[in-house]
Parts: C-alpha cells; structure tokens; sequence
C-alpha cells in the first residue's frame, strides 16, 4: 500500500503526492454521471487538491480506451503512484476506491 | 467473440432485442472484474475491438436518448435559434427555432441539420459565400481548439434571391476535456417569402431565369413564372427520418417536393416485410400519382433522410398542375424516369446480389441527398433490400474491407464512390441511363 500523503507543514510548501487518475466514461449516461460524481466526492475528500484526473470519453475517443486496453466503461486508472490500479463501475464502493487509490487509512476488515 | 471461461450467458432465450443485445455484449467481457461490474448494472458501455468502438448497453442508450430529449426540449423552448456542435464540428443537436428558420429560408447559406458537419458545410457553399463561410470555418476551429472562448462571423447568402444576412456566434463549451460548441443564428433581415416581390424590370430579367435557390430539380426547371404562381401555395416543412407520408390505399393530401430530404417508396406484401422499389430526392416529387388522376397512394411513402421540402395541398396542386403545361411535361417526364427506376428495381431485388443491391442503393441515397455520408442502421437498409439483417452485415462488412465505404454506429461514408459504381449491379447505370432525356 502506498504511503497517505504526508500532513501540511505550516510556513513549507507541502510536498504531497499527486494521485494521478484517468476516467473512461460513455457520455452522460447514468453510471457514468455516477461515477464522476463518486469520484470527485472521495478526491474532495481524501485528497484535496492533491490529484490529477483526466476524464475519456468513450464515445468520443473509443481509441483511447481501446490502446489502454479498457475493456468497460466507467472504468478508473490509478497510474500514479506506484502500482498502477483500476477500478470497474460506478464506484459507488468507496472503500474499494479508497483501497485501490492507496488512501486506506485502516485495513478493511 | 470468445465467452468467458466457466461463465454462461444463461440458458434462457432471450425475451427481447435489448436482452438479446445484452447477452451478446456479455460474452464481449472477459475478465471477472469486470463482469461483477457489468452484472450489478454498473457499467454503460463495452468496448468492441473489431468495430473499435464503445457499445452502449440499452439502458445507457435509453437514457442517453432521453437526456438529449431532455435538452432538447429546453432548447426547442428558447425563442432563438441554437445548435451544439461536437469536437469535430458535427451537429449534436439543432433546436425548433434554428430547425424552422432555416427551413423557412429554403436551406440558405450555411444552414446545417442534426448529424451534418458544418466544417464540410463550409465547403460545399456556392462561390459567391466561399470567403463568409470560409471565415466561419476559422472562427469554430479557434473555438474548438480553445484558441478562443467565443467568435461572430457575419454570414450572407448571395446565393438566395432575397440575399438574407445573418451572425452567428459560436461559444466553447467543455465537457469531459473535449470541447464542443454551442452555436447561435441571428437573422438580420426579415424573413421573406421565396415569392415574387413586385420589383423593377431587372428583377424580372432574374425570374426568367431558373430560380436560384431552390433545391428540388423540378421546380428549379420550370419557367420562372410558372414557379412564381406555384410559390404561394407551398410551405416549408421538415420530414424526419421514419416519419410516412402515404399508405397504400390512403388519400394523398399533400404533395411534396424534397429539397434535401430522401423519401422511400415501399410496396406492402401481407406476411413479408416492406420492400424499398422506389427512392425519391430533390430530383422528384413525392405524389406525382395524382397527376395521372388518382387520388390515393399505391406505395408508403417513408421519409428515411430527415431534410426539408416544400409541401402543397392536393387540391392546390392539381388546379397549378392543369394549369401549367411547363409542369405537366416536367411531372411526365419525372413519372416516366420514377416508372424506369422500379421496374429496374424489381428486377434488381429478384437477380442481384445483396453486396451489389447495397452498393447501387448507397450510390442512389448519395445522389439524392448530394452527400457521401448519411446515417442508416442495419434494420433499415434489411427493409429497404428486403433481406434479412444479417444479410445487410455481411454485405456491408464485405464493401467496408474492401474500403469502398466506411460503416460505424449507423454512419456511413462512401470512400471511395468509383470503386463502390464497380461494386455495384448494372441496374445504377442502367436507371441513370434510361432516365436521361433524349
């Protein structure tokens, strides 16, 4: 699991992890709708500004998906930090997200 | 497509195309992950590698088509005229105001329709609008590459007799990192009827002369007085794919005359599907029968490319037609050249090949709608060639490697339209033959 980014450090400026993420979705179709909705909670959240997040569309970019061998859509690509994650669907499980993001704080159970 | 080991798709037939489409898409997804995923309803789309494009899972297409109905409405609400454009320049959506005054004008200057693409409409101005239009193409290109948030052009049409003038403004809007455009049309001359102005000498000297701007051959060929009296009696409309004009045995209350829209003729055989033996454009009319004195449609008329026309009331045209000898030999020799195209279509539809049939029907729709591309599902060119779906995929998948024509989601572009001419049964030639004059 990888590190939570380290604590702001008042008068320095923070050196924290950027969380580097692709979202393939198909256009404005529900689970897509949800699972851009569900990841901005959880960066908001967990990371603050401490993320980068690129938004495919499939229906707009089929290529894209298809070279980084997404098969599915909405389909999330953790490629930055080390190791590489996805998560499939809505993700609507946030603590599959968490985990998959390397955010767990305590092991789920 | 190989299924997933130790998953089956059920044993159960499917009840329903949507099922059935599911099922097939199921068997597009390997991995566990992912088939958690697709079985607890959270996924949109799959990937299909051979077509290199997303597929829809039916609840996304539906609820995708519902949130365009959605928008579209709110649109069709706004008293101005508004289009969205996509990433390369293709009309998403069109709203009622920008749909009806760009029907009213008769299609003047660059007026674009839901699915055309207005960089190729750019192109396909007459001469005298090439540097306006040539001026929008920059200005939506600095748009769409984020060059700019907003541009106005000023656009006039020197192509239409009454020269309306118009601006449009082209605004960025982003959306899941692509950007696409909204688009809005301000007329700035009133909107004037396609009838004769009381005007100067010189003004008749120009109605003597075809009239310019009108896009159905056969009003373009009458005199232009003839067309003149005819101009009061019609009315703009748009015909949208799917919508029927006639039924057999049904009186024809209008007629139309196709300015860019594509109307099929369809004979009924009780037990069999419908079967296309007839294909009419802006080279025709649509309910030319009544000019041999019936007065009920032996065909339905189905419009299959949405466009505009102009329509007349029966009863108006026939007292025009009796009138008009200009019009009566221009509707004889149409009836004439129509007659040719379905007796060679009914031979065409019991000897050719479905790969040939397909290629003659694409180079005709091509013809009549003066467009390469134009958007046909399977389901519909299997009614038209009267041959089962399947038949329409194979013969469509065969013109597409040999890259005669490119076919996705329902999109199709001729590539290569000499080499789709070879493919193609010799009924094509032999109908453009015939009908020539002389």
């Amino acid at each position: 699991m990888a590190p939570k980014p380290a604590k702001h450090v008042p008068g320095k400026a923070p050196v924290a992890t950027v969380v580097t993420m692709r979202l393939y979705i198909a256009g404005r179709a529900p689970n897509s709708v949800k699972a851009i909705a569900n990841l901005e909670a959880i960066c908001r959240q967990h990371l603050k500004d401490g993320y980068k997040l690129e938004i495919i569309d499939v229906c707009e970019h089929p290529r894209r998906a298809l070279d980084d061998g997404v098969l599915v859509t909405p389909s999330l690509a953790k490629l930055a930090p080390h190791p590489g994650a996805n998560v499939i669907g809505n993700l609507s499980d946030t603590s599959s997200v968490l985990a998959a993001l390397g955010l767990t704080t305590v092991p789920a159970t | 497509m190989m299924g997933a080991p130790g998953l089956t798709t059920g044993h159960l037939a499917p009840d329903t195309p949507e099922e059935a489409f599911r099922a097939w898409l199921r068997r597009l997804v390997t991995d566990t992950a992912e088939l958690e995923a697709f079985d607890a309803g959270q996924i949109d789309a799959v990937m299909d590698r051979d077509s290199g494009s997303a597929l829809l899972l039916p609840e996304a297409q539906s609820a995708l088509h519902d949130a365009n109905r959605i928008v579209l409405s709110a649109l069709d609400a706004l008293p101005g005229e508004v289009c969205v454009l996509d990433t390369r320049g293709v009309v998403v959506m069109a709203n009622k105001a920008w749909r009806s005054s760009g029907a009213a004008h008769q299609r003047a200057g660059l007026d674009v329709r839901a699915g055309e693409n207005i960089f190729a409409a750019c192109e396909d101005v007459p001469e005298s609008e090439r540097a306006d239009a040539t001026k929008v193409a920059v200005a939506l290109h600095q748009v769409l590459t984020r060059m700019r948030p907003s541009q106005s052009c000023h656009y006039v049409c020197h192509a239409s007799p009454t020269r309306p003038r118009y601006t449009l403004t082209m605004t960025a809007t982003a959306s899941a990192g692509s950007v696409n455009a909204l688009v809005t049309r301000e007329w700035k001359t009133a909107l004037k009827s396609v009838k004769e102005q009381p005007g100067t000498r010189s003004r008749s000297a120009e109605l003597s002369a075809p009239a310019p701007g009108i896009k159905n051959h056969l009003l373009a060929a009458l005199p232009a007085k003839d067309f003149a009296r005819l101009a009061s009696g019609f009315e703009a409309v748009q015909l949208t794919y799917g919508e029927i004009l006639y039924e057999p045995g049904a009186p024809m209350h209008d007629v139309y005359f196709p300015s860019d829209c594509l109307v099929s003729l369809l004979t009924l055989v009780e037990g069999h599907r419908a079967l296309e033996v007839g294909l009419v454009g802006r080279e025709g009319m649509i309910g030319a029968r009544l000019a041999l004195g019936a007065a009920t449609s032996s065909v339905r008329a189905l419009v299959q490319g949405t466009g505009t026309a102009l329509r007349m009331n029966s009863a108006r045209f026939l007292t025009e037609f009796r009138r008009s000898p200009a019009l009566q030999r221009t509707l004889f020799q149409f009836t004439d050249t129509l007659m040719i195209q379905i007796s060679q279509t009914a031979a065409c539809n019991r000897f050719h090949l479905v790969e040939a049939r397909l290629a003659r029907w694409l180079l005709m729709t091509a013809e009549r709608m003066a467009s390469n591309q134009f958007h046909l599902t399977h389901e519909f060119l299997a009614d038209m060639l009267g041959v089962r779906r399947e038949g329409v995929t194979v013969a469509a998948s065969a013109l597409q490697q040999r890259k005669l024509i490119s076919y996705r989601r329902g999109n199709i572009t001729i590539i290569d339209s000499p080499g789709l001419e070879a493919a193609s049964c010799s009924c094509y030639r032999a109908v453009m033959e015939r009908a020539r004059p002389g």
